[in-house]
């Protein structure tokens, strides 16, 4: 079976985000695997690992440095790595996934993995452009999925705790919200391994898709107030409370 | 004295006894050998002669049990002494006329004078009096009033033979050797005095005056006596008492690298055509000299008494390991079952609960009067376990990859690191832009844990003042990686060791301090491996230098304190950084009251060997609570109403004592307190006022 995974690699958000512009500046930001793609990675392998076959990640290489990425689900259970290098660190989800789907066309897939959203653009959109793209049935929100001759029984969960089971035929392209256990850690002295012997293959972006949306502007949010300590024993502090509502005419 | 007929007896007897005591001797070795290539050693003959004399003053036992240890300090010189007891015994069956009681006078050739030959009855004597009632104390200990530090608790993961009751087999085995053939030994002596008491055997000549002089006697006890001697020496190499033999051995051979060192994950030595997996699976992928330790091991259970997991009622007991490394062993050689060494340590030797509950303190290895180290079994067992794909503790999966990305286990960004720094009211200097004559080495906890970063900042304060030139390394710091090899995650340790190595390479420095006791051990003595030899000062050392210097003066004298002060594992127990604290606070004029369990002895707060990334808490109190308990006591027995501190020089220390006071519920009674924060009080340096008006 021929199981690709579709990943993004995005601006992390463990620092402040620096921008410049009208744009987040890119060159001192670190970029970081979407974190629902490591939940696609799992379960990807999770399925190869139960009905065999082979699991390409296929991610587009925005400023250079998506190797080590690839190199990481190598050492998680992919057994192939596929860059499209586009080298443009802004671009947008329609873009990239234009650019994927070209990429995952040439690999004649049975099933598509991709993370359900991302943190950068927020809006989910890559997987079902992907599913347009390639003309395949999409599900996201996607926490497990089992793989049997030729259908795939995908469980889904709603909002209030109810959940779907869904029989598709594949292929199809799948969102995953979380894999049915947790992702595994590679060690990193595997993924070092895999960095000397594994061989990633490259592709030219090709096709554009742009979504024709334009940034006006981009800041952080101004902060619009402060938040004031009030000390003393809880007798003390109760009647500040009441003082302050009453002088804002609350109470 | 023996009959011809006698004597061939005794002679197959003993050649058969030579026999097994070399087969037996040989299984074991053959099995030692099988281990892999240990760190090398330098100068054996040489820490052998050390070992041995440590051995014949039984110093390494009296580190812990004092009043036991002195038993096993007579059971000891009685058993040399019956070495020899049983060579002269041997003498008096085999040649006619030999006699060695009333001063050898009936000897029929020239031996040795009287006076020597007395000498050595009596010592003789005396000493099967001490040794049958050394026996006896013990074979009490651990029949009659069970002492419970010989039992592992019912979580532990046990050898199916010791789970039945092996060990207590084996002791009642020695134990009636013991009394057996000291009782007949003292007995044969007594059936020849026939010639009435002999002042140089008092012993004997008491059991002579109740049992007479008997020739038939003299024959049955001395069979009895060197019977079971021919028997119990071959049956030492097939029981838990090898460790006769093999304990000084051990000793001689045990790690001389510095305690803070780890052992590589794979040999350093290369041996064409064998391609070692990191760490240990199987029993065999242990370093030799660690399959020698289960010879060794004197199954005392004094690591265990030590082990702050094993008060934390997890399912870790180090002994256990060596235990259960021994039966295994046995099963496998001397048994029907080789095929159980291939059997994964984590199913015969730990558990893998077991395993992840090691707080790597040392306590376990520092204690062993052996010169054991399970520790370093339990991270060979991790590192194995990580690379075969075992799923880890989501915290401590979080934790690492947190540290691969970011270079620090909170899931900060690098540019974070400095952030404290930059909020100063002087500017802090970054060491890779610029000279400096200490880089601060400052460590994760310190640089982003909230809790911990006034202290930082107050340590800053404190160098400044005293014209220390410091700097610090900003976002190109990253973890040193001290806990992350000892979670067993090589690998990663050696990246953090390269970032680190990259960072010091821009910086320009002639010494590194560091605030954080883990940083400061890998730093100190396992960075020299990698290349990167300097002076590493912890910064309690650094400031007591300022002090002595007159660069920090006290100018208040905090009298009005009672504190004690907790050796974190990595600066004391590791490390020997016992004094500079202990000065300090002296300095400071605190009243200072010193904790039962204090430097080499000191109780792990339970956070090293990354237990602190940790996501599930077991239950049951813990070793920080139980350490907050600790100090408690001390300072009730030294009443008086002065404010009560706990002092820690650990980043990590403030966080485990500071949740140990909420959860025990004595929050008013004792307060945690970093050393700074002491310091800083008494040379009179204050945190801005502005610093904490309002939260925005
Ligand atoms: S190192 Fe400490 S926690 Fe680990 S086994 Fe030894 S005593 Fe127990
Ligand atoms: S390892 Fe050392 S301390 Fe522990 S039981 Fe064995 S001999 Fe005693």
């Amino acid at each position: 079976m021929n199981i690709v995974v579709a990943i993004k690699h995005i601006p992390s958000i463990a620092d402040d985000l620096p921008v410049s512009g009208n744009n987040v500046d890119f060159d001192s930001v670190d970029f970081v695997l979407n974190e629902f793609d490591e939940q696609s990675i799992e379960q990807a392998v999770l399925v190869k690992e139960a009905v065999g076959g082979t699991v390409t990640v296929v991610g587009v290489d925005l400023i250079e440095e998506l190797d080590n990425i690839l190199h990481l689900a190598i050492a998680k259970g992919a057994d192939k790595a596929v860059k499209v290098t586009a080298d443009e660190p802004g671009a947008d989800s329609h873009m990239q996934a234009k650019w994927l789907s070209e990429a995952i066309k040439g690999l004649s897939p049975d099933i598509v993995f991709a993370g359900v959203q991302a943190s950068n653009d927020l809006d989910g959109q890559i997987g079902p452009m992907i599913a347009a793209h390639l003309d395949m049935p999409y599900i996201g929100g996607v926490s497990s999925v089992e793989v049997a001759d030729g259908t795939a029984t995908v469980n889904k969960e709603f909002a209030g705790g109810v959940g779907a089971k869904y029989s598709v035929s594949l292929p199809m392209v799948v969102g995953v919200q979380a894999a049915a256990k947790p992702p595994r850690y590679a060690p990193i002295s595997k993924v070092r391994q895999v960095a000397q012997t594994a061989t990633i293959d490259t592709v030219e972006p090709s096709g554009d898709a742009s979504s024709g949306l334009t940034f006006k502007k981009m800041a952080p949010p101004v902060a619009t107030g402060h938040a004031e300590m009030i000390d003393g024993s809880p007798k003390e502090v109760a009647a500040k409370i009441v003082e302050l509502l009453k002088s804002k005419g609350l109470a | 004295m023996l009959t011809t007929v006698e004597k061939i007896i005794f002679i197959l007897a003993a050649l058969t006894s030579v026999g097994f005591t070399y087969h037996g001797f040989k299984t074991i070795v053959d099995s030692i050998r099988k281990g892999r290539p240990a760190p090398e050693l330098k100068d054996i003959p040489g820490s052998l002669v050390k070992a041995g004399v440590a051995v014949l003053f039984q110093q390494t036992i009296f580190k812990a049990r004092k009043v036991l240890s002195a038993i096993h300090m007579g059971l000891f010189f009685g058993l040399i002494t019956y070495a020899f007891v049983n060579l002269t015994d041997a003498l008096e069956g085999l040649i006619p006329g030999f006699d060695l009681v009333y001063g050898g006078k009936n000897i029929p050739f020239k031996f040795l004078p009287a006076g020597v030959i007395n000498t050595f009855n009596l010592i003789a004597d005396v000493m099967s009096g001490i040794l049958l009632f050394a026996i006896i104390v013990m074979f009490v200990r651990r029949f009659i009033t069970k002492d419970k530090a010989l039992t592992f608790r019912d979580n532990i993961l046990l050898n199916p033979k010791v789970l039945a009751g092996a060990q207590a087999r084996d002791s009642l085995i020695v134990d009636v050797f013991v009394v057996m053939h000291v009782g007949a030994r003292l007995l044969s002596q007594a059936y020849r005095l026939n010639e009435g008491p002999d002042p140089f055997m008092p012993i004997a000549s008491f059991l002579n005056s109740m049992v007479g002089s008997s020739e038939v006697g003299v024959h049955v006890a001395w069979w009895v006596s060197l019977g079971w001697v021919m028997f119990i020496i071959p049956y030492l190499s097939r029981s838990k008492h090898t460790h006769f033999f093999m304990s000084p051995i051990n000793l001689g051979l045990a790690k001389q690298n510095p305690r803070g060192q780890l052992d590589p994950a794979v040999p350093l030595k290369v041996i064409e055509g064998t391609r070692f997996d990191p760490g240990a699976k199987h029993v065999h992928d242990l370093a030799w000299t660690r399959v020698l330790d289960a010879y060794a091991c004197v199954q005392c259970n004094r690591c265990q008494d030590v082990c702050p997991a094993n008060f934390y009622q997890r399912p870790l007991s180090p002994s256990a390991l060596e235990v259960n490394k021994r039966y295994l062993l046995k099963e496998a050689t001397f048994g029907s079952h080789p095929e159980k060494l291939l059997l994964p340590l984590t199913e015969t030797v730990i558990s893998p609960e077991a395993v992840w509950s090691c707080t790597t303190c040392y306590a376990c290895v520092r204690v062993c009067p052996v010169g054991n180290e399970p520790m370093a079994d339990i991270v060979d067992i991790r590192r194995r376990m990580l690379i075969d794909g075992y799923e880890i503790d989501s915290g401590v999966q979080n934790a690492l990859q947190s540290l691969a990305t970011n270079g620090n286990w909170m899931s900060k960004g690098k540019r974070l690191r400095g952030k404290w720094a930059k909020e100063m009211e002087f500017p802090v200097k970054d060491a890779t832009a610029e000279p400096v004559d200490h880089l601060w080495f400052v460590g994760d906890t310190a640089s982003f844990d909230e809790r911990v970063i006034p202290n930082t900042k107050m340590v800053a304060r404190i160098f400044n003042q005293a014209g220390l030139d410091f700097g610090i390394m900003y976002k190109e710091e990253s973890n040193a990686g001290n806990d992350v090899r000892r979670v067993g995650e090589e690998g990663l340790f050696e990246q953090l060791v390269e970032q680190n190595m990259a960072a010091f390479g821009k910086s320009q420095f002639q010494r590194i301090v560091t605030t954080d006791p883990h940083s400061f051990n890998t730093l100190k003595n396992e960075y020299p491996q990698f290349g990167g030899q300097w002076e590493v000062k912890h910064y309690t050392v650094t400031l007591l230098r300022l002090f002595e210097e007159g660069k920090l003066t006290v100018k208040n004298k905090l009298s009005n304190y009672k504190v004690t002060f907790h050796d974190p594992c990595y600066l004391g127990r590791y490390n020997g950084g016992f004094t500079a604290p202990r000065k300090l606070l002296e300095l400071l004029g605190v009243e200072f009251h010193e904790m039962p369990r204090n430097c080499e002895n000191s109780f792990c707060c339970g956070a090293g060997g990354g237990q602190i990334w940790m996501g599930k808490v077991a239950p049951g109190e813990r070793p920080a609570e139980n350490r907050i308990k600790e100090a408690l006591t001390t300072f009730e027995s030294n009443a008086s109403d002065k404010k009560q501190l706990f002092i820690v020089t650990c980043p990590k220390d403030m966080i485990m004592y500071s949740d140990a006071v909420k959860t025990t519920g004595n929050e008013g009674r004792i307060e945690v307190r970093d050393i700074i924060q002491l310091i800083a009080e008494a040379v009179g340096v204050e945190e801005p006022a502005v610093a904490e008006a309002v939260a925005a």
